[in-house]
């Protein structure tokens, strides 16, 4: 019998569908009868959903437009 | 065809003959779109103090390389696998390891009792799309600075697999772990990022 710690510990795996099928109906059937853990879903897929939008990028300075123009320069004069 | 931005293999082929004949906005176009993934990329393999240097390095690879670039993968993948064997190496050369511990807190156990349920209740969250969600600007920054403080492996795990869309194979080889360990880091990523989404809309 699976318990809301297993939803918290395989809820990426549930919503990826990379549990096995035994494991995936059992939590399903916590799933329905525990409204704390089916809040806990929709708190996670919402997640996801929000970082697929947000979209945080790494913390990084380079001038992206300075190194364009670096990499062309030895482009042109790698292809002569 | 899926929800990630990405070039179509059309454009891409443009893009790529734009690149080989020298076009210069072409090249701005490649870095502006692939730097961020690269950094992010090489951080998690070598670490911050030498990522810089190897994504230098593999941007300078990639450009002598490209009039042989045949298309077999995606600019973004081949441009990823550049980066990520410039970054092996150069572990390889400084001997360095990364823990997949490192920064991690599970939830704590005290939230359930000895037979493994809940003892506080879960709401549920308001239902708003992402984006109205995303309107107000302070949960974009309790998103962004949550994501700077994951570990360099976490980061990279979410944005190759839950923002470019990169499948789960590949995902491994670039950053050189199995599927298994791939999947610890993006449940941890995840978890972090929901255990703050969940405190800002505690705290509204």
């Amino acid at each position: 019998m699976y318990q809301c710690k297993d939803i918290v510990d395989e809820v990426n795996n549930y919503i990826d569908g990379e549990l096995p099928l035994g494991k995936r109906v059992g939590l399903f059937f916590h799933l329905l009868i525990c409204s704390c853990c089916r809040n806990y879903l929709q708190q996670i897929r919402s997640t996801l959903s929000i970082i697929t939008v947000s979209k945080p990028k790494e913390d990084d300075n380079t001038d992206t437009k300075l190194l364009a123009e670096k990499l062309h320069g030895i482009y042109k004069s790698h292809q002569h | 065809m899926n929800f990630f931005s990405k070039l179509t293999s059309k454009n891409e082929q443009k893009l790529i003959q734009r690149l080989i004949n020298g076009d210069q906005q072409a090249f701005e176009q490649v870095v502006s779109e692939y730097q961020n993934i690269m950094i992010s990329v090489a951080r998690a393999i070598v670490g911050e103090a030498f990522a810089d240097e190897v994504v230098q390095d593999a941007w300078i690879s990639a450009i002598k390389a490209l009039p042989k670039f045949e298309g077999r993968s995606s600019l973004k993948t081949w441009l990823l696998h550049i980066v990520s064997n410039g970054a092996k190496s150069r572990v390889r050369r400084e001997n360095r390891h990364s823990s997949l511990d490192e920064g991690w807190q599970a939830i704590s156990s005290d939230k359930f009792d000895n037979t493994g349920h809940r003892y506080d209740d879960v709401l549920p969250w308001e239902e708003a799309t992402p984006e109205a969600l995303l309107a107000n600007d302070q949960l974009q920054m309790v998103i962004e600075e949550s994501f700077q403080q994951l570990p360099a492996q976490q980061r990279a795990a979410l944005s190759l697999y839950d923002m470019e869309g990169i499948e789960m194979k590949e995902i491994c080889n670039i950053l050189d772990v199995s599927a298994s360990n791939v999947r610890v880091l993006l449940h941890r990523a995840r978890t972090t990022l929901h255990q703050s989404i969940e405190k800002y809309q505690d705290n509204k």
